[in-house]
């Protein structure tokens, strides 16, 4: 098990700021997605192979901590696009700017962008579960 | 200093799974986005999972441009998030028997869940249930 070991601290221990960092929550977020779609898949057909099972699976997904992971589902799929073009840009288009400088800018606006796209859609999501979950009008009602 | 002079060299390589592979990960990028964005935001902000039941899904897929539109989602996502788990697990697994196993484990669960996915969506809502 020396070779998980080692993988994980060089995971923990590297210190590539910037790069480190787009590389973490890039394959957290990843590994965060194909999980849920892995679930959201089996879920869905059962509309075909259990209806009644669809429904169960759908009150949980109406439950406030549903709610909260469905949440940072949609940041996962927002800064993990935008940081997926980055890396599909540079590789294909424009090899030659892989440079520590053009990573570390690069990074800190995906990151904003990421933020900038989920923060209106998370705010909406406690909307709908406040109103949903606890009758509470925060807007919109 | 010696000053030095810079050439790029291009070489041509023989195209391997491993380099499909890479590719694949990079063109499927590109179409995920509309896909994958326009369903999550549509699904789970614009309508959300308070307004959905049976009847939903059945009015949704009763529109041949959203089968057609699930079943680009379902192929590309699916095909895209395990390829990227292989190549998270490829950090753990070294060695040529381990890696294939590997392969082909991922191979046959990206089999099954995919067929189940799109079973379901060729027969569409279980009409024998009744829809209240
Ligand atoms: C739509 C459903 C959900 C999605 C998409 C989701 C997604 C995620 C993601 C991407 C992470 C970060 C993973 C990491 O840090 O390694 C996470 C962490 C976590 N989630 Fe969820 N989640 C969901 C539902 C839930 C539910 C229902 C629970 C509670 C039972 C839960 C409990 C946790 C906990 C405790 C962590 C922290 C794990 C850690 O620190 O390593 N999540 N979730
Ligand atoms: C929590 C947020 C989400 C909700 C509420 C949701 C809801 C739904 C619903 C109601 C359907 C049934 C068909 C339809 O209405 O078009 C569906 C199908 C599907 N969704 Fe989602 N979705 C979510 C997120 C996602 C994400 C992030 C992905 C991709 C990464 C995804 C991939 C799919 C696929 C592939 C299908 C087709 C399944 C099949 O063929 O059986 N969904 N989703
Ligand atoms: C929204 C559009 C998406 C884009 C633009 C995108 C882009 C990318 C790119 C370019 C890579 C390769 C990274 C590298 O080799 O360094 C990657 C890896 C990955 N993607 Fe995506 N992706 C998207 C959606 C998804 C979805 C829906 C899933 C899950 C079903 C997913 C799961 C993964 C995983 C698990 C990896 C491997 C992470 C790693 O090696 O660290 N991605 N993605």
């Amino acid at each position: 098990m020396s070779t998980l070991k080692t993988t994980l601290t060089g995971y923990a221990g590297y210190r590539g700021r910037e790069g480190h960092w787009a590389f973490l929550l890039h394959r957290i977020t990843g590994l965060g997605v194909v999980l849920f779609l892995t679930i959201h898949i089996v879920d869905i057909a059962f509309v075909y192979f259990q209806p009644a099972l669809f429904l169960d699976a759908l009150a949980l997904y109406q439950t406030t901590l549903f709610g909260i992971g469905e949440i940072a589902l949609i940041f996962c799929v927002f800064f993990h696009g935008v940081n997926g073009l980055r890396i599909a840009y540079f590789d294909m288009f424009k090899p030659g700017l892989w440079s520590i400088e053009m990573q570390r800018k690069t990074t800190r606006t995906t990151l904003i962008i990421a933020i900038i796209l989920w923060l209106p859609a998370a705010v909406w999501m406690v909307r709908n579960i406040l109103l949903h979950n606890y009758g509470i009008v925060l807007f919109g009602g | 200093m010696a000053a030095t002079t810079e050439t790029v060299r291009r070489v041509k390589v023989k195209p391997n799974y491993e380099m499909i592979a890479w590719k694949w990960m990079r063109y499927s990028a590109f179409a995920l986005i509309p896909l994958v964005w326009i369903h999550a935001i549509l699904q789970d902000v614009v309508v959300g999972v308070h307004a959905m039941d049976l009847g939903y899904v059945a009015e949704r897929w009763a529109s041949l441009f959203w089968r057609v539109f699930d079943a680009l989602l379902l192929g590309f996502a699916f095909a895209h998030g395990v390829n990227g788990l292989r190549q998270v697990l490829n950090d753990f697994i070294h060695g040529e028997k381990g890696r294939k196993i590997l392969n082909w484990s991922l191979f046959i669960f990206w089999l099954a869940i995919f067929l189940i996915g799109a079973i379901a969506l060729i027969g569409g809502v279980n009409q024998q249930f009744p829809l209240e």
